[in-house]
């Protein structure tokens, strides 16, 4: 079950989404059921925040949007990343790294004396 | 894709379409989110019930969502939707501007024919501002007012001046003027060690500044006492005259500099925009008045006034009025009830723009009305161009079209091209324009008034770009009329482009064009005709004098050498009486010179002043005695202006003598003794009583107010008054004439310098011209109408030429084939050229018929700018009308010649 102390951050969300789909074109729920399923359910994506930041990304030009058909055949919408989609995804990582990195050297330093 | 963006719906009905389809969008999203959540929980176990609650739980509000993504796909779709805009229009443009360098010739007429006309726009519109819109330099100049006194009992448009008397008198009476202030262009010579310089110079009253809302830059404005006769001498110095002469130097204050042989006090700097109309002042002087002087019927004074607040220029001038009728109980000696009834003094009160930019508002307005027919004209073809154009294109159209193009990318293709090319055409308008207007501030016409306050003002070149946009979007609009009137379908891509059908309507309404453009024509040209005749008039007039090989110039002697009239030298002359014989002889020892004469005033350039007369036969009194021009002729004047005399000419013998011999023009002599010979008569000025001067000569009639107006009444008095009758001072402000055999009367200039500084190095000689410049510059208004009316004239003639010639060479080449067949069937060359030239002449004509409707119409309006010809003047009009036949047949002679050489085999085989 979801893991109430693991709120997403800030900015992160986006960070996972185009995570999630530069394995391939998904629709929400896919996004959704991916994030669950990867991190056993510890972090929970509410759809309130998923599909504005969908959106929000696909008038940023990062996404791409096409109505499809899914496995069982209903019709879906499917997001998948553009290319500037794909800059965006290197970038956001390097600074996720970048961000733990700091926050890891503070939290892991000696106390003074 | 979805349904909803079918091509050719207006845009109109996209937009509300368009947020329906997102709306559904998210629907569908959310909706599939839903169920696959519930379907999700139904396969781990729990009912459809509990799945459906448990998920919305989880979900939250749905209507929420919902409006938050509505909100963000609406920016989504604007933005797409003014890339997608942004994108086709550096597309549309840049197909444009790379089928512009395919095909140049079309870009180059089409840019050339708006630049010109754009350009003659823009270049009188650009006169108009600086010279008529744009207030004067003066803070709230709207408040600015002019005073003068209209006598129509003397001339119809005659105004005098202001009188010093009437000046304190309006100035303490009156509650409509919040101040009022008079000043005098004059000039005035400044003595530096460098020798003596004619400098421009205004005299003021003290509260000038205070009028026009203005500080001096540097010390003090001028006081009441100044002004005060026989206060000591201060001067003012204009900002330019300051930096140059002066080198700025900031402690000037106090300095004194020598003004006509005196010592007088700088006391200030002008601020820099402070001139007077027109006069770009170097020295400012206070006016010399006295409150307290008795009045004097005498108006020479420029009077400027600030209204008071709130206060209308016709309440000023009914107050003004209403004093003005006061003046013969305030003031009986100097105006008697009988001279206000004859000369019917009045007072006229006028925004001071009004009075400065005189006449010239209304020829400036002509002058832009006849460059707009221009535009109109240069329009016309270029539209003409645009619609053959657009023929040849309809195929291009009827594809683009078939393809699926709306018109609103039609629209953007065609506007983006058109729009391309005026505004080209635009920027070639102002860059023409400018060089016009610097051109035409070299010329300077003397004609045109704040010519030196004249810069090109952003309201011309704002005035430009919309009327070049505006026609760019007309021209691109119009291939698209086609489209509307269902001209270009299928059936064009059928025909294979070779229908002769549908071009009827095109041809009409190019032959609209053509009857527009030259009705325009006829007006433009009937207009510069009449300017041309009168001008012709004018150049015929004969002003009674020969202004060929005649150098003039003017000379100020000061006062305090040579104004003294009792002090003689040992030769028995007053100094200025030597001056002035010693020059003419030194003047006329000079090579090629025949003549040289000292007078108060030269014929045409100076004004004669008005003075009674009164004749010894005739009983009149002072108020029946007629004002006259007076004139201090020197010996020598007629010899050297050659006016012809009858009778005998005054010599310096006379002047010595004193024994009033005088000379009168012939109008004068007619006016006095009509039907006697004035010769031998007797007549004596205002003032004295007892002594009568006696004729000697009769000059022919002189035109000494200008070319246009009616042979003067004039007197020529001797510059020595005669024994017994000392009425005037020896002249000490002169105008010299020299007659010489140079073919460059200028080329005296320097020798002439030389002579009289040589004499008096304090004496500066100023406005050298010839006086052909000086007749030139009477005609200068009418030179100036004529010249441009006629450069527009020709202008229009030129291009409804060329737009008459385009027509018909297109119809010869639409009707190829009918030609072709006509003449398989036995038609001689002969008809077919008659049928081509009949065509051109029939629209011509339909042109010159409305064009002088047009033409009685319009040159109305042009009334005061002729000169002895009616604005219906028969030999113009029909002159304009012979012009434009003739144009309309041979522009259509090349094309007839061309249809005339069509081969019926080859045209038939085609078909």
């Amino acid at each position: 079950m979801a893991d109430p102390d693991l709120d997403l951050l800030r900015g992160t969300l986006d960070l996972l989404i185009l995570k999630t789909l530069s394995w391939g074109p998904m629709h929400g729920l896919a996004v959704l059921r991916w994030v669950e399923q990867v991190t056993g359910s510890r972090l929970q994506i509410t759809e309130g925040a998923l599909y504005p930041a969908l959106h929000r990304m696909e008038q940023k030009g990062w996404l791409g949007a096409d109505w499809g058909y899914t496995d069982r055949n209903r019709e879906a919408k499917f997001y998948k990343l553009t290319a500037a989609g794909r800059r965006q995804l290197v970038a956001e990582l390097s600074k996720w790294s970048r961000y733990t990195e700091a926050v890891n050297l503070v939290i892991t330093a000696e106390g003074a004396k | 894709m979805s349904d909803a963006s079918k091509p050719g719906r207006p845009k109109l009905f996209r937009l509300p379409t368009a947020r329906h389809r997102l709306r559904r969008d998210i629907d569908r999203e959310l909706r599939f989110h839903i169920e696959g959540r519930v379907e999700e929980l139904v396969a781990q176990g729990y009912t459809r019930e509990q799945a459906e609650r448990e998920v919305s739980e989880r979900f939250g509000d749905v209507g929420t969502v919902r409006n938050e993504l509505e909100e963000i796909d609406t920016m989504t779709h604007r933005k797409r939707e003014f890339g997608e805009w942004r994108s086709a229009l550096a597309r549309d443009f840049g197909y444009a501007l790379r089928g512009l360098f395919i095909r140049p010739g079309f870009a180059i007429i089409v840019i050339l024919t708006l630049g010109l006309g754009l350009g003659a726009t823009t270049a009188i519109y650009a006169l108009l501002d600086a010279v008529v819109l744009r207030p004067l330099p003066y803070s709230d100049s709207d408040r600015l007012v002019y005073i003068d006194h209209p006598v129509p009992g003397i001339n119809q448009d005659t105004h005098w001046r202001m009188s010093q008397a009437g000046y304190f008198f309006f100035r303490k009476n009156s509650k409509t003027l919040a101040n009022i202030a008079l000043f005098n262009r004059s000039e005035a010579t400044l003595v530096t060690p460098d020798g003596a310089e004619r400098t421009r110079a205004a005299l003021v009253s003290d509260n000038f500044l205070d009028v026009v809302g203005s500080r001096p830059y540097l010390g003090r404005a001028f006081t009441a006492a100044d002004n005060r006769p026989n206060a000591p001498p201060v001067t003012i110095l204009g900002y330019d005259f300051w930096r140059q002469r002066f080198n700025s130097d900031p402690q000037i204050v106090g300095k004194t500099v020598n003004i006509g042989s005196e010592t007088s006090q700088i006391i200030g700097v002008a601020p820099p925009t402070l001139q007077l109309p027109d006069y770009q002042v170097q020295i400012w002087a206070p006016l010399e008045l006295d409150p307290d002087a008795p009045a004097v019927n005498s108006h020479y004074l420029d009077a400027v006034a600030r209204l008071g607040p709130g206060v209308t220029i016709a309440a000023a001038q009914a107050e003004a009025a209403s004093l003005t009728s006061r003046l013969p109980e305030v003031f009986p000696r100097a105006y008697s009830p009988g001279f206000m009834e004859k000369t019917r003094f009045s007072v006229m009160v006028a925004s001071l723009r009004d009075t400065v930019i005189g006449g010239m508002s209304r020829t400036l307005w002509i002058l832009l009305a006849a460059v707009a027919i221009v535009l109109l004209i240069a329009f016309a073809n270029v539209a003409n161009l645009f619609l053959v154009r657009s023929e040849s294109r309809r195929r291009e159209l009827a594809i683009r079209t078939a393809l699926g193009a709306d018109r609103l990318h039609l629209a953007g293709h065609y506007l983006s091209e058109s729009i391309l090319l005026s505004l080209l055409g635009g920027v070639l308008a102002v860059g023409l324009a400018y060089a016009a207007v610097r051109f035409l501030i070299v010329l300077n016409p003397s004609s045109v008034p704040r010519l030196a306050e004249l810069s090109f003002g952003w309201r011309p070149l704002l005035v430009t770009f919309v009327v070049s946009l505006g026609s760019g979007v007309l021209l691109g609009l119009l291939p698209l009329t086609r489209v509307a009137v269902g001209g270009t379908d299928v059936a064009t891509l059928r025909e294979g482009g070779r229908g002769q059908t549908a071009s009827r309507r095109q041809l009409s309404a190019r032959s609209a064009l053509i009857v527009a453009q030259m009705a325009l024509a006829v007006v433009l040209l009937a207009a510069a005709g009449l300017m041309i005749r009168s001008f012709e008039r004018l150049r015929s007039v004969r002003p009674g004098l020969d202004p060929s090989g005649l150098l003039t110039f003017d000379m100020s002697l000061p006062w305090s050498r040579y104004g003294n009239a009792r002090v003689r030298g040992p030769d028995g002359y007053l100094p200025s009486f030597r001056f002035y014989r010693e020059l003419t002889q030194r003047l006329s020892a000079l090579p090629g010179v025949t003549n040289v004469a000292v007078t108060t005033a030269i014929a045409i350039k100076d004004g004669d002043g008005c003075a009674l007369v009164f004749a010894r036969e005739r009983a009149d009194t002072r108020e029946t005695a007629p004002c006259v021009g007076n004139v201090l002729a020197g010996p020598g004047y007629f010899e050297t202006m050659r006016i012809a005399v009858r009778g005998r000419t005054v010599t310096w013998a006379d002047m010595e003598e004193k024994n009033g011999a005088v000379i009168v023009s012939k109008a004068l002599g007619d006016r006095l003794w009509p039907g006697a010979d004035p010769i031998g008569k007797e007549l004596r000025p205002n003032g004295t009583d007892g002594a009568y001067y006696h004729v000697v000569g009769v000059t022919g009639d002189v035109l000494t107010h200008g070319l246009d107006q009616p042979p003067t009444e004039i007197v020529y008095y001797p510059m020595m008054p005669m024994e017994g009758a000392p009425l005037w001072q020896p002249p000490l402000h002169v105008s010299v004439a020299i007659r010489t055999h140079a073919d460059d009367p200028l080329s005296l200039v320097a020798s002439v310098r030389s002579i009289v500084s040589s004499l008096d190095r304090e004496i500066p000689i100023a406005n050298a011209q010839t006086m052909e410049t000086v007749v030139a510059k009477s005609t200068a208004k009418a030179t100036f109408a004529m010249l441009l009316l006629a450069i527009a004239g020709g202008m229009a003639l030129v291009l409804s030429a060329v737009g008459i010639y385009g027509v018909i060479s297109y119809t010869v080449n639409q009707r190829r084939a009918e030609i072709g067949v006509r003449m398989a069937l036995g038609a001689r060359a002969s008809q077919v050229g008659r049928m081509v030239v009949g065509q051109s002449l029939r629209v011509a004509a339909l042109g010159i018929v409305v064009g002088l409707a047009g033409a009685f119409a319009a040159t109305r309006v042009m009334q005061s700018l002729l000169f002895g010809v009616s604005p219906t003047d028969p030999v113009t009009l029909v002159g304009v009308t012979v012009l434009l036949v003739t144009l309309g047949a041979v522009a259509s002679y090349a094309p007839a010649r061309r249809a005339t050489k069509v081969d019926p085999v080859e045209v038939l085989r085609r078909e």
